[in-house]
């Protein structure tokens, strides 16, 4: 009798303790209606440029594999004819105005809104322009990397762990990751997507993950705000036979 | 027994979005893909008299320019696409992503009214809000740009500034074919409300998405074959 009296409560406790722990765990349907909408990316550390906002990211530890991988990068839209310094407020030409480089714009996002739509198979990520990134959460694995083509965006698949949308990716074309890192098709690129208890928050985590290229995973994060309840996406429009569309924006007056 | 079955309904509230879900009248998301000519209902649209020949020449000219340099085509050439499109729809709102050079179109389930005009951009695919009635999604959209993307509609005539666009989406055939009917109305293009209908198959669960079509608006032999004289 003692010893009944003594085990039930302890059972009891376990299992109030067990339900306890499982409430506080977000379920995938709880993650995916906090994740859901239009989201903007920040500026968090206060750098003012879009150069700036990745330069305080921890440098990636690459091997001696991984360093001989980098090779210096041009942006090939980048051009500027005169390749000399402007008079403020004299309009340049800077990029060849290339419109049709169509899709989502690659992995990372940029100062564009990304939009989020969970639904039972998939998560579309799109921006305000043509293509989409289409990440399978219906439990399908990676195909061989021969039969991946969408190379910049690679071929995605995810899952929810505690709320947060967790996508892995391969099959990404050869080419640099910011702060100082390197991709190959092989290499494994983790995004956590996690959204504050307030939901008006989102960190995005990415880590990047090859024993070839990297000494130990190459991590870094963007923080993104929630757009108003009553906002909405724009369309960007970018028009290769407008010959403004190649010039800077005309510089203002610098302080001396 | 009992504990077995709490715990398997306990795993399966915690795996997957919503979990495994019923073929369900009101949600069209999936892969789906106009596959046949015969696919397309079109018939001529009924044009406004001040639709001249001279209206309409200028009209394609300014299509041709968009084709010419890349622009993104935008509304209805995103809903004749050649590829597949990607729709997803949740509780507030429909997506449209398409493997075409077209803007993703947005379509607000859990708004009522347009955004003001003096607030609205006009865009190539117009702000869309939609409604269900019973089974029909039914998808009101204006604002249109009249000089962006391609603006031809199909059987005739072009979207403009003033162009109101229905279009009613239906699952038919156990979900397996999607029914858009589209219904244009613009006093000053169409003399009586413009009507067709698309059927689009849905795609097998496992159809993976392409990138979109790649354009190069510097591509001199592309450019060559488009301005050439027949």
């Amino acid at each position: 009798m003692h010893v009944k009296v003594f085990v039930a409560p302890a059972a009891l406790m376990l299992m109030v303790g067990a339900l306890t722990t499982v409430s506080a765990q977000r379920s995938a349907a709880d993650g995916a209606r906090a994740l859901e909408g239009g989201w903007v990316r920040l500026d968090t550390s206060g750098s003012g440029s879009f150069g700036g906002l990745t330069a305080n990211f921890t440098r990636a530890a690459l091997t001696p594999e991984g360093a001989a991988k980098i090779k210096p990068q041009r942006d090939p839209d980048d051009v500027d004819p005169d390749n000399r310094p402007h008079k403020a407020g004299e309009p340049y030409i800077v990029t060849q105005g290339r419109c049709g480089g169509f899709g989502p714009g690659g992995v990372e996002p940029n100062s564009a809104a990304l939009f989020i739509i969970p639904t039972r198979d998939e998560v579309l990520l799109t921006r305000e322009g043509p293509g989409a990134r289409h990440i399978f959460t219906d439990g399908r694995e990676h195909p061989p990397l021969s039969r991946i083509s969408s190379a910049g965006l690679g071929h995605s698949t995810a899952t929810w762990d505690n709320g947060d949308l967790v996508i892995d990716t391969v099959g990404l074309n050869e080419g640099g990751v910011t702060a100082g890192g390197w991709r190959t098709p092989e290499t494994h690129l983790t995004e956590r997507y996690h959204v504050a208890d307030d939901g008006m928050r989102m960190r995005i985590t990415f880590t990047w993950t090859d024993p070839k290229i990297y000494a130990r995973p190459h991590s870094y994060f963007f923080d993104f705000e929630r757009i108003p309840a009553d906002g909405y996406a724009f369309e960007n429009w970018c028009d290769s036979g407008d010959p403004l569309q190649r010039q800077s924006v005309v510089p203002p007056e610098q302080l001396p | 027994m009992k504990a077995g079955i709490f715990v398997a309904t306990f795993v399966a509230a915690l795996t997957g979005v919503a979990g495994a879900q019923a073929p369900n009248a009101r949600d069209i998301s999936g892969y789906w893909e106009l596959t046949y000519m015969d696919s397309q209902h079109v018939p001529r649209a009924q044009l406004s008299p001040r639709v001249t020949r001279a209206v309409l020449d200028a009209q394609t000219q300014k299509d041709f320019k968009a084709v010419r340099w890349c622009n993104i085509l935008g509304m209805p050439a995103i809903m004749a696409s050649p590829r597949p499109l990607d729709i997803r729809q949740t509780e507030k709102t429909v997506v449209i992503a398409a493997e075409v050079n077209a803007a993703t179109r947005y379509i607000y389930l859990n708004r009522a009214a347009h955004i003001s005009r003096d607030v609205f951009d006009p865009t190539t695919n117009g702000d869309s809000i939609a409604k269900w009635e019973g089974d029909t999604l039914v998808v009101d959209t204006i604002g249109f740009d009249p000089n962006k993307g391609v603006t031809a509609i199909p059987g005739g005539g072009f979207r403009t500034a003033n162009t109101h666009l229905v279009e009613r989406y239906r699952l038919l055939n156990n979900g397996s074919l999607l029914s858009v009917r589209f219904t244009w109305t613009d006093p000053g293009v169409f003399r009586t409300p413009h009507t067709y209908e698309f059927r689009y198959s849905r795609l097998p669960r496992d159809y993976e998405a392409r990138l979109p079509l790649n354009c190069d608006p510097f591509d001199e032999t592309r450019t060559a074959f488009l301005t050439a004289r027949p």
